[in-house]
This record gives C-alpha cells, structure tokens and sequence, in this order.
C-alpha cells in the first residue's frame, strides 16, 4: 500500500480537493449584495479614510523591525520563568547575559539614530563606477585571442 | 542538566570569545563614533585569542550541546582557516580605498566577525538544525556585507540579489531536511547515519531528493553549478575584501558542513549504491568546472573573472569529495588551505590594482606589470597558483585530488581525473589572460609607475610567500590534513 | 682546500641548477640604467655555470652504467618524493647543450634586445636553471615541477620580446604544452598507483610495497605492468613529450612561436625545449614501458617518417626564413625520434647526437636569421639577393651552417643522420627498411629547401637598395657564431669525444628493453594459464 508519504500525499489531494469544493459551493449558495461599507477594506472595524493604496513611510517599518527583534526576544522569558526555580543561580546569570548583549543592541540602534522620527537629509543613490568603462577597442591589435 | 551546559560551555570558549568580542567592537564603536583602527585591533586581539583556545581543542572529540555541535579536529582545521582569513580581511579592509567611501564607519569589523562565528558553527555543527542556523547566520552577515556600500548601486543590487537567490535555496534545503526527519526520525546526522546502515533503504527516490534538496543550500553556500547564479554579479557588487571574505571563509565553511553531511551521514557503500549521491556530487562538480571555466574566458572585469574562477574551484574541490575515500577528503582539506592563501592574494592584488586604478576592467591593466613590477610578479604567482602551475601550492591541491581520483577503483574515476585536468587547461587561459594585459599588451600611451606602502606589500608577501613555500616544501600541510580526517574513519 | 672540492664534486648538479636560479634573482632589484652591468653580469654568470658544466663533462665516468653525480634529499616524506637528481650519459650531453647554448643567446641579444632588459636576463636565466633540472630529476614529482616551470619564463620571451602577433605565439605555445603537461601528471600519478596495484602483474610480488615517484625504482617494475595498462600510460606519458618535440601532427604551435620569438628565444626553444620532448621519450616512455612501446612503434616511426619528409616539403615553400628554419626543425626532430624507435645501438646513438646537432645548427641558423634581421627588419626571402656581396663573412658562415644542417660529410649533421639511417635500416625493432628509405628523401629534401634558400638570398645580383649597405657580421655576433663553427667541426670530424659519453647509457636503454620484450614474449603463455586458474579461485 502506500507508503507514509504517500498517505500525506493524500491527505494533500484531498485538501485541495476540499477548499476548491467550498469555493465553488460558497459562490453557488451565497447570496450576493455588495453595499459600499461591506466593500470598504478592513481596518479592524474603523471606518477607512482616504485613500488605502499610500505609500507608508519607510521609517515605520524600521520601527517594525525593531520592535518585531524585541518583542520576539520576549518569548525566551516565559520558558525560563518556569524553570528558573529548578536551575538556579545559573539560570539568573544566563539571562542577565542575554538581557544584556539585547540592550546593547538597543543602545546601538538608539545610538545609531535607528528610533529618531526627525527626517534626515536624503541621500540621493548614485552610479559611482561607470557600468561600461572603456569601450571595447576593435582596432586594437594584441586583443587576438 | 546544568552541569552539562557548564561542561558544554566549557569547550565552547572560541566562539564565546568571538560573540565577546562582537559585544565590546560594537560598544567600542558607539563610545568612539568615527572611523578607527581600534575597533579592528580589538577584533585582530579577539580572533588572536580565539585561536589560542581554538589550538587546544587539537585532538579533542567530543560533542556538546547534546549532539548539536562536535568538536574534532576536522573542526578546528576549519576554525583555523576562518580565523587566518578573517585575519587577513581585516588588515585587507584597512587598506582599501573602495571600503573608506562607506557611510557606515566600523560596522564591518563585527559583521565580519558575526560571520565568522556562523563559520565556526557552520563547522562544528552535526545536527540538520544547527546546520541551517549556522548557515543562516553566515548567510544574513553577508547580506548586510554584500550591500555595505549602500550608496552604490550595484553594491545594494549586489546585496539584493544575493538574499533572494539565498531565501530560495535555503528554503529548498530546509524542505530538503524535513525529508530526512520524516524518513529517518533524527536530525542528528551520527544517527541518520546508523538509521540508513541498518535498515534496509527502501524510498530512495524520496532520500535522493532531500540530498539534492539539501544540496542546493549548500551547493549556494560555495557556489557550484546549478546554484551559482548569484556568484559573479555578487562578487562584482560587492566592495572587493568582503569579495574576498564570500570567496574563501564562506564557501570553506560550505564545504566544511557539506563534506561533514555527505561523510558522515551517508558514506556507506550500501547508502551511496543506493542513493547515488556520489553521481550527484560529480554532476555538480563537472557542472561547475566546466561553466566556470568556459565563462571565465569570456570576462573583461577581474572580479567577475574571480568570481568565475571561484565557480570552477568548487568544482575541483568537488572532485575530491566525489571519491569518498580518505585520500579524497585529505586532497579537499589540502586543496583548501591552499585555496585561502592563493585566492586571498589573488583578491588582494586587485584591491591594490583597484585602490590606484579605481576599476578592475581589465583592458585598464595594460602594461600594469611594469607600473608595479612588485604587482605584477605577485598577480603570477597567484594566479599561476590558481591555474595549478608546479612549484605553487596550487598545485599540490591539484595534485591530491588528481591522485585521490586515479587511485580509486570503486567506481574508476580516472575520466574524471582526465576531465578535470583538460578544464585545468582551459583555466589556464584565462588566468594567463591577466597576466597577458599585466605584461603583454602595451597600453596606449604610457602611463606613470605605481607606488604601494610597505604595509601593502608586506600583506601581500604573507600571501605571497605561503603560496611559493608551501609548493615546494608541503609536509606542514599534510601533516594538518592527515589530522584533520581522522575522526571520518574513512579506508 | 681538498674537502671544498669533494664537497663542490659531490653536488655539482646542484649547484648547476640553483647557481642561474639563485644569482639571477639579484638582477631583479637593479636599476634600469645598469644596462651594461647587468648583460655582463648574467654573460658571467652564464660563463660560470658552463665552466662548472664542463668540470662535470670532465669528471663524468663513461664506463659506469647507470647514474652518477646521485644526490638525494628527502623532500616530502608523504609522497616519498626526493630531491633525487643524477645523470647518465644522454642527460649529460644535453645538459652541456643548455650551458654552452645560454651564454650564445645572452651573447645574441647584446645589442637586439633593449626593452626590459632586467627580466629578460632573468627569464633566460631561470630557463637554464630549469632546463638542467629537467635533465638532471630522477624523481618524478621533481621532473614535472622542471618541466612545467619552464614554460613560464619561455611565455614571457615570447609574449614580451617577440615580433607583432607574439601574444597569440605565446597563448598558443603555453597552451598546447600545457595539455601534454596535463596528461603527463595524470600519467605519472596513474603510473605510480598502477605498480602498486597487485592485479597489474603476473607475479604479484613485482608490485610496489609503498609510494614512490623515485624512476630508477620505477623502471624496474613498470616494464612489467599489464600490457593495456601499459599502453594506456604509454600514451599519457608520450602525448606531452610529443607535443614538445614536435612531432607531426601536434607541430602546429611551433612555427608561430619560433616566428614570434625574439631570436634568443628561438634559439633556446629550438636548441634545448624540443630536446625536453625527446628527452622525456628516451627516459621514460621507453624504459618505462617497452611492451607499449614495441606495439606502438610502427604508428611512431610512421609519424616520424611523415613529420621529416612534411616538414622538409612545407620548408621548401616557405617565403620567411625564419619560418623555413622552424620547419626544417620539425623535418629534423622526425630524424630523432625514428632513431629512437629503432632502438638498435647505432640508431639510439645518432638520436643522440642529432639531438646536440639540432641544437648547434637549427640554433645558429636562428641566430643568422636573427642577424639578417636585425639589419633589415624583414625575415620574407624575396627582399634579398646577392647578400654573399655585400657581407662575405656572414655569407660563408651561413653556408657552413646550412651544410651542417644539411648533413654534409664532415660536419655534424652527418654522424647523426647517418647513424639514425644506419640503425633504422637494420632495425629489429621497425622491421621494415623502407623507413629509412622515405627518411632519407629528408636528407635530400632538405639539400633543396636550404641550399635554394641560400641561392635566392646570398647569390645573384644586389637588386634591392636597401641591401647594398649592410655591414657584415659585428665582432659581438661572430663570437656567438665562432664556438657553434667550432663544434660543428669537432662532431663532425671526431664523434667519438661526445658518442663515448653516452655509449653506456644508450646500452643500457635498449638492454632493459630487450629484458622486457623477453619476458612479456613468454607472459602471453602464462597469461592464460593464469586467467584460468583465477576463474577457478
């Protein structure tokens, strides 16, 4: 019969099989009545303003960034909570360690201007090395082999 | 519990030491705030260090962590290698011009450093998931190098690039290791190991397809065709020391996880009748030689003639691993402390050539020969190095594998000895190309000699004078080698 | 005082080697305007080592079979490789063929080379270095880093000092040596694995115990490998010598690069690298695999038999002299390598000393050339005509030469390609006499090709203006021309002085073959014996 793979192979076909079945189910009995409000995008319950197709500032998503590294750190706590009994002393200093090495990566990236709002002076990107330098020389004699 | 943390932690001591001293180089640039040589002594003190402790774990075996990470010879061979080239791309770094334009100051100390200790793991790791991670840290810090000239454009197009053709083949890789779990329970390659010796290999296509899958992240780590897409336009973008860093560190710390995996996990007769993994590797490698080389031909930019010639490297280091013998895996550890010496100075030069030039096209190179006679004389030692000219240590590599490959007579491989040599050949041509603009070509009007410091010469001699030495009096490095292998047990 | 020199007698081949190698290297740090210094310097150091060379020729013993002058030094103890160098008789004659040659060419490029004299002298001087060393190795591993190494100076004289289309030479020259340097390391490594493998020979013991790339332990044992095996090694090793020598059809590379080069480097690459390639067939194609050899020999001499009448036709045609002197080459090194194929004692001793005569008249002849050129800066036939009027010296010279070349009775050319002539007709080894008879239209041939040169360019009238003011030859180029003269005469007239020397070792050879071929006569009967009784086991 079918191996384990197989058999997840399957289960695989069968998923598939299953959501394109409620798809097609779903657009035969739903009914259809579009009104403006149902067809405004998502935005946890508050009305929309303005338009949704903005450009967001790049400097949120730094923020993100910083705040995702963080918040994720977070997560080793909670495990550690639990078994700081049993271990001990050297549970403490481990996690002062990591505490540590993440506050200095906050100090860098506070002292790095990483969390400042202020707009700094763009920096317009430039070619500084020409892409085609020097022209190939088809005279040029020593270039035969 | 905790006392085999402690213990773990114990044996552990390089890598603390690197992670330290990543933590005081960052501090130390947010007290300093402007370009300075003392973060990078800082580093140079940490790496030193590290290399002491890393010197007495010789002849250890053992492995911590819980089976993540094993500490053998095989290791700190590598261990070493990464700290010898991260030495030098640090001194590499302090001299060249192209990395001065950067608008960060001294961020490059420790994401170099940060790369190292994925190297370091990369090479000591024998489980699937420390792997990946190891290889994931190498990968991130190289992103972020790859772009380090933000202001130029194809610096960052160079970075870009790289972290797709990265995401993707990691990605396959990761699928690939999920394959293996769900066929052999374990993640620990020792056990995948005794799992596949003892049962009977029944789903061989589903293991060929992870080992291929897993291949293609490794096969991107150091560059072998089919996975090398990203190579030339990342080594041309990218500013040349950290060029030179993805040449050597990183693809010596993919090779150093990959022939770990193949060895160690699958070097069994029974396992390669029936997964064929050792086909696959000598695919990759003749791939590899073959588009590398006849590429390589065709380039006007020395990096990308480099880059190329990376490619094709791979392939011949490759070689060595496609004989699954001891005498092969010796011809690799040789071939690639050879490597580090001779594409590190090769990488170097063109950072000198660069910093005066300002371009590494090669029809600008006319006459350089002459300009700097010092220049020109080193550029053919390594690259006659290179290319696998006697009296070189490029040619004690080559000699390995080649012997490794005639020796073996399960399956014969001496085609495979003859293939690689006529693409030798074939890199020849392109490696006395540079030498041809250095010294042959005239340029067309003359043009004024080049002065270097003695701190650029004295760099370039380190490199230099390995690469002579080493060619014509080798006991040192084999002896290293023969050490080095040990643990594999292989005939 | 007395232990100097036995310690000097005692590693005189070393000193040979690593004097060029080692003094040249101060030239380096010179300044560009010593020019005089520095040619006088390297002419000196030239001059030394040919005076060691001769001490060498001196003490050399002729009644000792085998090698002498042995030094041995572990080198890399992995590979039981050594720094194991000593010479029989051929090696010797070739390696006072390098040191007499070098000093010529520094003396030929006195005045015609004036651009970057410092690494010219330097190359040269490496070169001679590497030429004795390749003549010297009794290691293998030792022999291959000679060999190849040589090809790096010589890219560079021709790629820098040569005449216009010198980078497409030099790629081209650097190319083809390159993959029969390729096959050789894959013929030597395979070599060594083969012997030690136990299935190779019939009496298993014959196998070697432990790794070695030491030729006079591998000589004894190699003749008795299986004969495919032995073919297909035979081939990898022979390919790379033939390349060099150049044989027919894998000639094509020389013409360029003998045009290309500066005259100096012609002479060096006619007079001693082709030596390299028939040096290598004698050493180790034939004592290294006899029963390869014996079945190979018929498809050798014939190539032999085509390069010397081919060679001789294309000379024949040739409007650029120097051209025509590059093609006689290829016409006189089939001459050497149809001796060789013989293997009978005349024919392997007129190989030999056509080897050293190659050298000395193909060598002058470039240097003529190269004189000739120097005036008028063109090498093409037709721009000549009564040049005998105008420079009589150079005119009789160049006669003398051309004979020489040609093979005139009294002069050097004739010991050799009579010999060759002589052993090849009465050849069990070829067993056919009509490769001596095709060769020997050569001999004719190249009557036609150099004596109808010499007619179109020093006879007749002066008709071109530029040639009516030609000074004959300088004092300079009549000391490069005078010694060549010298040797010309000496071969010719007394053989004997120079054929004793390598009388031993050419004995040698061909005994160890004729051991050989005994031996693998009777294996055939045994070799079914023996298949049988493994089917049983």
């Amino acid at each position: 019969m079918l191996s384990e793979f197989g058999q997840i192979f399957v289960f695989m076909i069968i998923a598939v099989i299953l959501i394109a079945f409620i798809y097609v189910v779903v657009r035969f009995i739903a009914p259809h009545k579009p009104s403006r409000q149902k067809s405004d995008v998502y935005e946890c319950g508050e009305e929309t303003e303005g338009e949704t197709w903005i450009r967001f500032n790049i400097r949120f998503y730094v923020i993100a960034l910083i705040f995702i590294i963080f918040d994720v750190e977070i997560i080793f706590l909670f495990p550690w909570a639990v078994v700081f009994r049993e271990i001990g002393f050297i549970a403490y200093a481990e996690m002062a360690i990591f505490l540590l090495i993440l506050i200095v990566g906050l100090i860098y990236a506070i002292a790095k201007g990483d969390v400042q709002w202020d707009k700094p002076e763009p920096v317009i990107p430039k070619l500084e090395r020409q892409l085609f330098s020097a022209k190939p020389d088809i005279n040029k004699k020593d270039n035969q082999y | 519990m905790q006392n085999l943390i402690l213990y773990s932690l114990s044996n552990f001591i390089p890598e603390t030491i690197l992670v330290v001293t990543i933590i005081v180089c960052i501090i130390a640039d947010l007290i300093i705030r402007k370009k300075s040589f003392a973060v990078t002594f800082v580093a140079i003190v940490g790496l030193v260090l590290s290399f002491v402790f890393v010197v007495k774990q010789w002849g250890l075996s053992m492995s911590i962590f819980s089976g993540m990470l094993a500490i053998d010879n095989y290791a700190v061979f590598f261990k070493l290698l990464f700290i010898i080239s991260t030495l030098f791309i640090l001194l590499f770094v302090e001299t060249s011009k192209e990395m001065k334009t950067a608008s960060h100051k001294n961020e490059h100390v420790y994401l170099i450093l940060s790369l190292t200790t994925g190297a370091y793991l990369m090479a000591s790791s024998v489980n699937l998931i420390m792997m990946y991670i190891s290889l994931e840290m190498v990968s991130l810090t190289s992103y972020i190098l790859a772009g380090y000239l933000k202001k130029d454009k194809r610096s960052t197009e160079a970075a870009i690039k790289y972290i797709i053709y990265g995401a993707a083949s990691s990605g396959i890789m990761l699928y690939g290791m999920t394959l293996i779990y769900g066929y052999t329970a374990t993640m620990n390659i020792n056990e995948i190991f005794l799992y596949l010796s003892k049962n009977p290999i029944t789903d061989t296509p589903v293991l060929l397809a992870s080992v291929i899958m897993i291949s293609a992240g490794f096969g991107y780590k150091i560059s072998s065709v089919p996975f090398h897409f990203w190579t030339p336009d990342v080594y041309e973008g990218a500013p040349i020391p950290i060029t030179a860093f993805l040449a050597v560190t990183s693809s010596a710390a993919g090779f150093s996880v990959l022939v770990r995996f193949f060895l160690v996990g699958f070097a069994n007769t029974e396992i390669i009748t029936a997964v064929k993994w050792q086909e696959v590797i000598i695919v990759f490698s003749i791939a590899s030689m073959i588009i590398g080389n006849f590429v390589a031909v065709w380039q006007t930019s020395l990096k990308r003639l480099l880059a190329y010639s990376s490619i094709a490297q791979s392939g011949y280091i490759l070689l060595g691993l496609a004989v699954v013998n001891s005498a092969g895996l010796f011809a690799v550890i040789l071939y690639l402390s050879a490597y580090l010496f001779m594409n590190l100075g090769a990488f170097y030069v063109t950072i000198l050539i660069h910093n005066k030039l300002g371009t590494d096209n090669m029809d600008e190179m006319d006459g350089l020969g002459y300009r700097s006679p010092f220049i020109g004389v080193t550029m053919a030692v390594f690259m006659f190095s290179l290319a696998g000219i006697p009296a070189t240590v490029g040619f004690i590599g080559k000699f390995y594998i080649f012997s490794a490959l005639i020796n073996t007579n399960s399956p014969n491989l001496t085609w495979l000895a003859v293939v690689g040599l006529l693409n030798s050949v074939v890199s020849l041509f392109f490696y006395v190309k540079v030498l041809k603009h250095m010294f042959l070509n005239k340029p067309e009007k003359p043009l004024p000699e080049l002065d270097y410091g003695y701190a650029n010469i004295l760099i370039t001699l380190l490199l230099a004078v390995p690469t002579i030495l080493f060619g014509l009096y080798f006991t040192p490095l084999l002896r290293l080698a023969e050490n080095s292998i040990k643990i594999f047990g292989l005939n | 005082m007395e232990q100097l020199s036995k310690i000097l007698y005692e590693n005189i081949l070393t000193i040979l080697i690593f004097i060029p190698i080692i003094f040249s290297l101060p030239l380096l740090f010179l300044k560009k305007q010593s020019e005089k210094f520095i040619k006088i310097y390297s002419l000196l150091l030239s001059l030394i080592v040919f005076i060691f060379s001769l001490f060498l020729f001196l003490k050399f013993n002729p009644d000792v079979e085998g090698y002498q002058f042995i030094v041995k030094y572990k080198w890399i103890s992995f590979l039981n490789a050594d720094y194991h160098i000593g010479i029989d008789g051929i090696s010797l004659l070739l390696i006072m063929l390098t040191t007499f040659t070098i000093p010529l060419s520094i003396l030929i490029s006195w005045q015609s080379v004036n651009k970057r004299i410092k690494l010219y002298y330097f190359m040269i001087l490496i070169l001679e270095g590497s030429l004795i060393g390749v003549f010297s190795s009794l290691d293998l591993l030792l022999f291959y880093v000679f060999w190849e190494f040589i090809l790096i100076p010589m890219y560079f004289m021709i790629g820098i000092w040569g005449s216009e289309e010198r980078v497409y030479a030099a790629v081209k020259f650097f190319l083809y040596t390159m993959i029969g340097s390729v096959l050789l390391i894959i013929g030597v490594i395979w070599l060594v694995y083969s012997c030690m493998e136990k299935d190779m020979f019939l009496n298993a013991e014959n196998a070697l115990r432990k790794f070695t790339l030491d030729i006079t332990q591998l000589d004894k044992i190699s003749p008795f490998l299986q004969p495919q095996r032995q073919i297909l090694l035979f081939l990898l090793f022979t390919i790379g010598f033939l390349i060099k020598i150049p044989l027919f059809p894998f000639h094509t590379w020389l013409p360029d690069a003998h045009v290309q080069a500066p005259t100096a480097g012609s002479v060096i690459l006619a007079a001693l690298l082709l030596k390299m390639g028939t040096y290598g067939l004698l050493r180790f194609s034939v004592p290294l695999f006899p029963v390869a050899f014996l079945t190979l020999t018929p498809y050798l001499a014939v190539l032999a038999v085509v390069g010397i009448i081919y060679g001789a036709l294309v000379s024949i045609v040739q409007k650029d002299m120097k051209k025509l002197v590059a093609f006689s080459s290829v016409s006189h090194m089939g001459f050497i390598v149809l001796g060789i194929t013989a293997l009978t004692q005349e024919a392997v001793q007129g190989s030999v000393i056509q080897m050293v005569n190659h050298g000395l008249s193909t060598g002058a002849l470039f240097m003529l050339v190269g004189m000739l050129y120097e005036r008028r800066h063109t090498k093409e036939i037709a721009q000549f005509g009564g040049i005998a009027k105008v420079m009589p010296v150079y005119a009789g010279i160049f006669l003398v030469v051309s004979l020489s070349s040609i093979g005139l009775p009294g002069l050097n050319g004739f010991i050799g390609e009579f010999l060759i002539l002589l052993g090849a007709f009465g050849s069990q080894n070829l067993k056919s006499i009509y490769y001596s008879v095709f060769s020997a239209t050569g001999v004719i041939l190249s009557a036609v090709y150099l004596l109808w040169m010499y007619q179109r360019v020093f006879t007749g009238p002066v008709d071109k203006d530029e040639n009516k003011n030609l000074k004959d030859i300088g004092k300079i180029e009549l000391a490069c021309l005078i010694p060549v003269l010298i040797f010309i005469v000496w071969i010719g007239v007394r053989p004997n002085t120079f054929l004793h020397k390598s009388e031993k070792s050419v004995n040698k050879i061909i005994l160890q073959f004729k051991n050989a071929e005994i031996i693998n006569k009777t294996r055939n009967t045994i070799d079914i014996n023996n298949s049988v009784f493994r089917e049983e086991k």
